[in-house]
């Protein structure tokens, strides 16, 4: 199957189109046109894109096979745990938001519940003192603020 | 004044305990990360620049942590290569071809320690290869004006997919994503917004440390995830080392002349240390090959060994004298430069004298203590490897996060960070190279910046960028560099994947 090389070149056609359009929209600057504005150097990127996009639609290399669904439904569970470890980490704070995510990744790639748990709050706990106490660079406490 | 004095000055720096200090304990971090099967240097690098540029650590700590990072990554590749079968990264490949075999035989240790020496060599005779070659070269590159630096950028990005790129268009298509993403932001000469649509954030850019580490190092928990999602890896046991001088000897010429071609092709735009090791092999199997060649011979293991550290060395030489980086770890040390405020090129070996010679004897240094820690002391990185990824890969990733984190103290860099990691898991399914994404979004200001100066200088005409004998020779090698692969490529790869087959036969 060429499929994978299609679908992503045209994306990426349809990226330089609109980089492209939308550097000609630039304002003009203070001082007037110049030979060579903000414009010139994008709109050649966009011309590349453009050709390198064309060329993959038209001779695309075989696909490498995508992950089953299964495991790409738990590839979008583990990146959707690591933006909730980015949104916890100031609210809640540094360590309880980093034992849930180390535990649940290695939950994830095969160890038991108990040891999985061991390995997220022992290494939140010492990276926190590591980072706090000996390098001196402030992670959030969060809710053990008190 | 004369390289040697320089040199000696540099010692002066990289023998300051501090100086020493840094170069230990990168010499272990990189050791460590280098032995950890699917880490490597350039994952290495990335993830400690945060750490070091968060620490506030001066140019020079910095940048000898994470060469000796970047040394010490290179020797470790060899630990999971000879143990596990695994190589830690593409050069590091053909080290399986001997190291494996030598191990099943029971001579694993025999083979961990005749790799740490030869790495030794390699990077040793590699490095006075960088003394000699580097200031000549800066010198030379002093007469290079906009024009001249305009075509060098392309060569670089040019030669980037290296002699065995697969598909140039891809390569030239990453380039463009990073040079686009290096676009964003307040235009410094007119102060025109491009691609910000108006969002405070972006006004400054995309950072590429963030870029670095999501592409790299989140999208490498991820493949992980989905290859090796739970095994276990089966590893030798190691015997008692039984080492004579006799056996050292005869892997010495192989060593020294994996060394000297190794430091060559690390040299040459585009070549880099896979094919320092793929040559290295191939040419002293050529030369010494009996029939014992992929069942073991420690020949086939000091050979790839020395071209791949020599080459890694090598690589270094157009990063520090030019700008110009020519593999995805040379990048990423460039990136910690820039992001030193730092501009490498010809003006560093005059501008900043003190650090590169500081840099360059401490990797002198580096290569001793990496010698020291990897014959005593490898059963610990051994140990090391015994640590099932299922706890090891959550724990690297946390590491990561954190440094983006300390670098601003903002969530948002996080949420970009997976989302480039994300973006390199696609990237590297569809087979679109990620280095040159990076060295997009680090060249792009200078590249631009070149060629508007060369354009005004000649009051808009185009031909300027064509009409010195220099770069129209830059040029040319640009063109070949493009070229050349589509020919030469599927021969070499044909090659490497015979050498693969040939030794699952035996």
């Amino acid at each position: 199957m060429r499929i994978n090389d299609r679908v992503f070149g045209m994306l990426m056609l349809i990226l330089a189109v609109a980089y492209g359009w939308e550097a000609t929209q630039f304002p003009i600057p203070f001082g007037g046109h110049e030979s060579v504005g903000p414009e010139t150097f994008p709109i050649m990127l966009s011309i590349i894109l453009g050709i390198s996009s064309i060329y993959m639609i038209v001779r695309p290399d075989p696909d490498e096979k995508w992950a089953p669904s299964a495991m790409l439904i738990e590839l979008s569970i583990v990146v959707l745990a690591m933006l909730a470890f980015a949104w916890a980490i100031e609210p809640v704070g540094f360590m309880p938001a980093a034992a849930l995510v180390v535990s649940f990744l290695s939950w994830r790639m095969g160890a038991s519940i108990a040891k999985s748990l061991i390995t997220g709050v022992t290494s939140s706990v010492v990276i926190f003192f590591l980072f706090n106490n000996v390098l001196e660079l402030a992670l959030p406490l969060g809710l053990l603020e008190f | 004044m004369d390289t040697m004095s320089l040199l000696m000055q540099g010692f002066a720096v990289a023998l300051t305990p501090e100086s020493i200090m840094f170069a230990v304990i990168g010499a272990i971090l990189g050791t460590l990360i280098g032995a950890l099967p699917g880490l490597g240097p350039a994952n290495g690098v990335a993830i400690l620049i945060p750490l070091a540029f968060s620490l506030g650590l001066s140019p020079t700590s910095s940048l000898i942590l994470l060469t000796s990072v970047y040394a010490g990554a290179m020797y470790g590749g060899r630990i999971s290569s000879i143990l596990l079968n695994i190589p830690g990264d593409e050069p590091a490949m053909m080290t399986c071809l001997d190291g494996y075999p030598m191990a099943v035989k029971g001579k694993a240790a025999e083979a961990l320690a005749i790799s740490a020496i030869a790495s030794f060599i390699g990077s040793f005779i590699a490095t006075i290869g960088l003394v000699i070659l580097a200031p000549i070269l800066a010198k030379f590159a002093l007469r290079f004006g906009p024009s001249e630096y305009f075509a060098l950028f392309a060569l670089a990005f040019a030669t980037l997919g290296g002699i065995t790129g697969k598909n140039q268009f891809k390569t030239l298509m990453a380039a463009a994503i990073g040079l686009m993403i290096a676009s964003v932001g307040i235009d410094i000469s007119t102060g025109v917004q491009r691609f910000t649509f108006g969002t405070l954030e972006l006004f400054e850019g995309v950072d590429f440390i963030i870029a670095i580490v999501g592409l790299f190092a989140i999208s490498e928990l991820l493949f992980f995830l989905e290859r090796h999602a739970g095994d276990g890896l089966k590893q030798i046991a190691v015997n008692k080392l039984k080492l004579s001088a006799k056996d050292i000897i005869q892997v010495l010429p192989a060593s020294f002349r994996g060394a000297v071609l190794g430091f060559v092709a690390g040299v040459l735009p585009g070549a880099g240390a896979s094919l320092g090791s793929f040559v290295s092999y191939t040419l002293e199997k050529r030369f010494s090959d009996k029939g014992e060649f992929g069942k073991g011979d420690p020949r086939g293991v000091a050979a790839p060994e020395a071209g791949n550290n020599g080459a890694a060395s090598g690589a270094l030489v157009p990063m520090l004298t030019l700008g110009v980086p020519g593999s995805g770890t040379t990048a990423v040390l460039l990136a910690m430069l820039v992001s030193l405020n730092i501009s490498p090129g010809p003006m560093l070996f005059q501008q900043n004298a003190d650090l590169v010679w500081g840099v360059i004897a401490a990797m002198f240094v580096g290569n001793f203590v990496l010698l020291l820690l990897n014959i005593p002391m490898v059963g610990i990185f051994v140990k090391l490897l015994s640590i099932p990824p299922k706890y090891l890969m959550p724990i690297v990733t946390l590491i990561a996060s954190v440094g983006i984190y300390s670098v601003s103290h903002s969530a948002l860099d996080l949420y970009f960070m997976v989302g480039f990691g994300v973006l390199g898991y696609i990237f590297r399914k569809i087979d679109i190279p990620l280095v040159p994404i990076i060295l997009g979004m680090l060249l792009g200001p200078e590249m631009e910046k070149s060629l508007r100066h060369a354009l005004v200088l000649s009051d808009g005409d185009w031909t300027v960028l064509f009409n010195s004998g220099l770069s129209i020779g830059l040029w040319t090698v640009a063109m070949l560099g493009l070229i050349l692969p589509m020919i030469i490529g599927p021969m070499v790869r044909a090659k490497m994947a015979r050498a693969k087959i040939s030794e699952k036969d035996d």
